[in-house]
């Protein structure tokens, strides 16, 4: 007997079953669960599109929308002219910029401590390494708070006389390069542990130091991870809020990053928090970043499958 | 070009030991191999000479410079690792010319040494390759070239052909002697296989349980090794030891007793002692003749038969409980590893007789290991009675 099955789902010789759309369609997806799966699949990826792209578009839909505008899912006058007060009210470039310097120089700092603890903790062999690198992992799990007040009376001059750094970028520099060092410290040791000894080796007998061969061939070899390291204390600076308000009174030749900026807009307007100018701002700040990721994420993307070792 | 010496080099790495009072003459422009299973320590030394390790006693000397404490770089060395280990983000001219631009050559003389080392190495015209884009073969090439570039006093050489497969190893091997003619260079050369330090080398420096236990020419740790461990090790298939006990008139075991004159001899009958012979001088009686000195004969049957075209390895089991299988092992005390010629009619089951070649037998003392003689002969008639007349 043919046990051919028809499109409705029915058993042959038996009377068509009458099923709406939907029922033929979950007939069809126990024939072959493939078509379930890629549903669940486009079902998941609109809600976590949504969810993430969603309040993106409600700040341009803020931006854009003129103030005593009712705010409406599609602006009816969107008013573009909102990105270029940003820069009329206060001197927002100032603040990307100290951002900027401020994320940079963190980074090259991190970057070089951390390559140093990387090299020590991936590829020596002392007593006390795995302790010391759960302390240092610990570190960077301590709330930034418990860390403020004391730093803010060394910074102030309340400790050392004379050593003030408030209102300069050591006073934001020092605390984001120990709060962060400790993530990239911790990829960078996976990444040079796993650089073959007889590389290093050979780069010594032909005529470095340890130094230059971490330097000259361990580095290079690791830039996937070098590169992970980097965007991530960037992007973790460029972000930070907390030390960032605090270790400055807010003005932009003061070295206030961003975070000043979009408070300083807040204020911009008169007598009314104006929401427009702030969502632009906060849309312009974004930029810079968005940029980054999608440039370095091909770059480590391409890194990870160029820089295979073979040995 | 360099003496290199080391002196009671001892390397600890917390309770173990790596190398024990390690003490090495290697005269200029000589090949020598540092040999012994793995884990015996003679990658450590080698790591010691190299600088990559530092010893915890004793001192290293290259030509008349103590190196014990200098880095790597400045011991006029340079390196071949086992696993090649070529800088895979740098093409094949960057990698041999990394050491003369670390040293801050002029760039045409960086070219002029390049060429000339790749050519050593018959590597032109392959300068912009990257490692990945090379054979197992070139890149050993590369990484022989970037260690000759800079003319260096010695050449250390960490089993550099591990990793190649068997033909071209053979191929290397020459072409690591043809290399040693033409540069005339200090060269040690470290390895576990026995047969690429019997071919390469002008010495052999025979390693276990980081003690040094013979050094001395291939031929020479061959047939006359220094303690059971050498004659162990040096030769392939190894050599048969038979454990037992001296006696007036020769040697006794469990399994066969082979009679020569004891005098001269450096023990005294009842030691126990073991006898290594190698296989090759083990002869059925058919190719008595071939056998300078043959001994009586040997009752035995044929195991496994193992022909490898120009000979065959045939196992034999002395022990007449024996029934075969998994209890024989050519290790045993109680079997016998022949080789005979393939034209010989053998086959498994045969009983056979079969005779050593006294010239050639070697005694072990069991509770040093070290040899007591290479070689005994025929106790002359009227030694034979001597020692009869003693014992009555």
């Amino acid at each position: 007997m043919s046990r051919d099955t028809r499109t409705d789902g029915g058993v042959q010789g038996e009377p068509e079953l009458k099923r709406g759309p939907f029922q033929r369609w979950v007939a069809s997806t126990i024939k072959e669960p493939q078509k379930a799966y890629r549903a669940m699949f486009y079902v998941a990826t609109i809600f976590f599109l949504a969810t993430t792209l969603f309040p993106f578009y409600f700040l341009l839909v803020l931006a854009l929308t003129p103030e005593n505008a009712p705010l409406a899912l599609f602006p009816t006058a969107p008013r573009f002219e909102v990105f270029l007060d940003v820069f009329d009210r206060v001197n927002f470039l100032r603040y990307m910029f100290n951002s900027l310097v401020l994320a940079l120089s963190t980074t090259a700092v991190v970057l070089l401590l951390a390559s140093l603890a990387g090299y020590v903790f991936g590829r020596l062999q002392f007593p006390g390494r795995t302790p010391l690198m759960l302390l240092i992992l610990a570190i960077s799990y301590f709330p930034p708070a418990a860390f403020f007040l004391p730093l803010y009376q060394l910074f102030t001059g309340n400790v050392v006389p004379g050593l003030s750094l408030y209102n300069t970028p050591g006073s934001m520099i020092l605390p984001f390069s120990s709060l962060f060092m400790p993530l990239s410290i911790f990829i960078l040791t996976t990444f040079y542990g796993q650089i073959p000894d007889g590389l290093e080796d050979a780069a010594r007998v032909e005529g470095t130091t340890r130094l230059g061969a971490l330097f000259r061939v361990i580095i290079p070899l690791s830039a996937p991870g070098v590169a992970t390291a980097g965007v991530l204390t960037f992007i973790s600076v460029y972000n930070e809020f907390f030390f960032s308000q605090l270790m400055n009174n807010g003005q932009p030749a003061n070295w206030a990053p961003i975070v000043g900026g979009l408070l300083s807009l807040q204020r911009a307007g008169q007598f009314q928090v104006t929401y427009g100018v702030m969502a632009a701002g906060s849309i312009i700040a974004v930029v810079p970043v968005a940029i980054l990721v999608v440039v370095a994420q091909e770059r480590i993307v391409s890194g990870l499958t160029a820089g295979a070792l073979k040995e | 070009m360099a003496r290199v010496h080391l002196q009671d080099v001892t390397k600890r790495y917390g309770d173990v030991t790596a190398v024990e009072e390690m003490n090495l003459d290697i005269k200029d422009g000589e090949f020598i191999t540092l040999v012994g299973p793995s884990g015996c320590g003679k990658s450590t030394t080698m790591e010691m000479i190299a600088g990559l390790t530092t010893p915890s006693e004793g001192t290293v000397n290259i030509g008349e410079r103590d190196v014990t404490n200098l880095p790597p770089k400045d011991r006029g060395i340079s390196m071949v690792f086992q696993n090649i280990a070529l800088f895979p983000h740098m093409d094949v001219y960057d990698n041999i010319s990394f050491g003369l631009r670390l040293r801050n050559y002029e760039k045409e003389e960086i070219d002029r040494r390049v060429e000339n080392a790749a050519s050593i190495v018959q590597m032109e015209g392959m300068l912009d390759r990257m490692p990945d884009e090379m054979s197992g073969g070139q890149r050993q090439r590369v990484a022989i070239a970037r260690a000759i570039v800079r003319n260096p006093d010695v050449f250390l050489m960490d089993e550099p052909l591990a990793n190649l497969d068997a033909k071209l190893r053979v191929h290397m091997r020459t072409e690591l002697q043809r290399l040693h003619k033409e540069l005339d260079t200090t060269i040690v050369y470290v390895t576990h296989d026995q047969a690429e330090a019997m071919t390469m080398s002008d010495r052999i420096a025979v390693i276990n349980e980081g003690e040094l236990q013979q050094f001395d020419p291939p031929l020479v740790c061959y047939n006359e090794p220094r303690n059971e461990f050498v004659a162990g090790f040096i030769g392939s298939p190894s050599m048969n030891f038979t454990t037992g006990q001296l006696t007036q008139t020769g040697f006794s075991s469990e399994f066969y007793d082979v009679s020569f004159d004891t005098t001269g001899i450096d023990a005294k009958p009842g030691d126990a002692v073991t006898l290594g012979v190698r296989p090759e001088d083990v002869y059925p009686t058919e190719f008595i003749d071939d056998a300078s000195d043959p001994t009586e004969t040997i009752e035995a049957e044929v195991d496994v038969l193992e022909p490898m075209g120009d000979e065959i390895f045939v196992y034999l089991m002395l022990d007449e409980d024996n029934e075969g299988g998994m209890g024989g092992t050519a290790a045993g005390d109680d079997s016998l590893l022949m080789s005979v010629s393939p034209d010989s009619d053998l086959t498994e089951g045969d009983l056979v007789e079969v005779v050593l070649d006294r010239a050639k037998i070697h005694l072990f003392d069991d509770s040093t290991s070290l040899a007591i003689t290479h070689g005994v002969s025929r106790a002359s008639a009227s030694a034979a009675d001597a020692q009869s007349e003693e014992a009555e």
